[in-house]
C-alpha cells in the first residue's frame, strides 16, 4: 500500500512577533517615569576657619522669615523688587556680596526662589552675576558678628 | 473582440517588516533609558533657571518629613539617619573623587533647618558644587 506523505514547508511562525515586540514598547512606555535632570546650580565656597571678613555695611542682607515674606537691609520687601533695590548698589560696587539669610522654621523653597530670582540678575538689567552667598547655621554662629 | 478578463488581485498591507521596526523602537528605548538612582517621591521647588546636572552625580535626597537618603550616583539610594552620616558619605565620594558634583534633591516644603544641616555637611566634606534639583517654572506658577 502506497502511504501518502504530507510534505508541509518548513518555516518558523513569525506572525506573532509583532504583537510581542508591541507589547514590549507598550510595557516600556507605561513604566517609564520622566524624572527631573536639571536644577539650579550653587557654587559652595572653600569650607575655611578664618574667612573673608566682610564689613556689614558693604553686603545686602536678604533675610527670609518663615512665613516666607523678605526682609532686605531692614526693610520689608517682595521679591520681585528685590533686584531693582540692588541695582544702584549693584551699579556703583558690582562685586558686593548679597547674603541670603533664611530662617531655619522656614520651608525649602522660598530659599530656592530668592537665589532663582538673583541668578537672573543678568537678564534683569544687571551687568554682573551678583556674588550670592548663603551662610550655614554653624557659620552664621561662628563668624557673624 | 473579447477582452481577457482582468485577473482579480488580493488586496493586503505588507506586514513584513513591521517586527523589524518594532524591534527598532525597542532598542532605541533600551539604549536611550537612564536609571533613576534615587526614586524618592519629592514635590520639587520651581525656577526659572536650570542647568544639565552631569551624570553620575551623587544624591542626597530630603523628603517633607526629614528623611534623607544619599547616592553615589551609580548605586541606588540608601536611608541615613541624619546629616552627619551625609557628611561621612560625601567625605568618602570626595575623597575617591573630589570634582564630584552633589544634587541635593529636597521636597518643596522641607524645613530649611534640615537643608541647611546637609548643605553644612557637604561644606565640611569639601564638595564644590552643588545642584537644588528643581522643577521649571512657568507664566502660570508666577500668577
Amino acid at each position: 500500500m502506497k502511504i501518502k506523505r504530507d510534505n508541509p514547508d518548513d518555516e518558523i511562525p513569525t506572525s506573532s512577533m509583532a504583537d510581542i515586540a508591541f507589547l514590549l514598547i507598550i510595557y516600556f512606555m507605561v513604566t517609564t517615569t520622566f524624572t527631573a535632570t536639571r536644577g539650579l546650580d550653587f557654587a559652595l565656597p572653600e569650607d575655611d576657619d578664618n574667612p573673608p571678613v566682610v564689613e556689614k555695611e558693604e553686603s545686602v542682607l536678604i533675610e527670609i522669615m518663615p512665613d516666607g515674606s523678605l526682609v532686605v537691609d531692614q526693610q520689608s520687601m517682595l521679591l520681585p523688587n528685590v533686584i531693582d533695590y540692588l541695582k544702584p548698589k549693584l551699579d556703583v560696587n558690582p562685586k558686593k556680596p548679597v547674603i541670603i539669610r533664611p530662617d531655619p522654621a522656614s520651608p525649602y523653597k522660598h530659599m530656592v526662589a530668592v537665589l532663582d530670582e538673583l541668578r537672573q540678575a543678568t537678564d534683569k538689567g544687571i551687568k554682573e552675576e551678583i556674588r550670592i552667598s548663603i551662610p550655614t547655621q554653624r557659620e552664621i554662629e561662628s563668624f557673624w558678628y | 473582440m473579447k477582452l481577457k478578463a482582468e485577473k482579480q488581485h488580493e488586496g493586503s498591507i505588507p506586514t513584513a517588516s513591521m517586527a523589524d521596526i518594532a524591534f527598532l523602537l525597542i532598542i532605541f528605548f533600551m539604549l536611550t533609558i537612564t536609571f533613576e538612582v534615587d526614586k524618592t517621591q519629592v514635590i520639587l521647588p520651581k525656577t526659572t533657571i536650570r542647568v544639565e546636572i552631569p551624570k553620575k552625580a551623587a544624591y542626597v535626597s530630603l523628603t517633607e518629613g526629614g528623611q534623607i537618603k544619599v547616592s553615589n550616583g551609580e548605586e541606588l539610594s540608601a536611608s541615613v539617619p541624619g546629616p552627619e552620616d551625609v557628611f561621612s558619605f560625601a567625605a568618602g565620594v570626595v575623597g575617591s573623587n573630589p570634582g564630584k558634583e552633589f544634587v541635593l534633591k529636597a521636597d518643596s516644603n522641607s524645613s530649611y533647618r534640615d537643608v541647611d544641616a546637609i548643605i553644612d555637611a557637604l561644606k565640611r566634606a569639601k564638595v564644590r558644587i552643588i545642584y537644588l534639583l528643581s522643577n521649571q517654572q512657568t507664566v502660570d506658577d508666577v500668577g
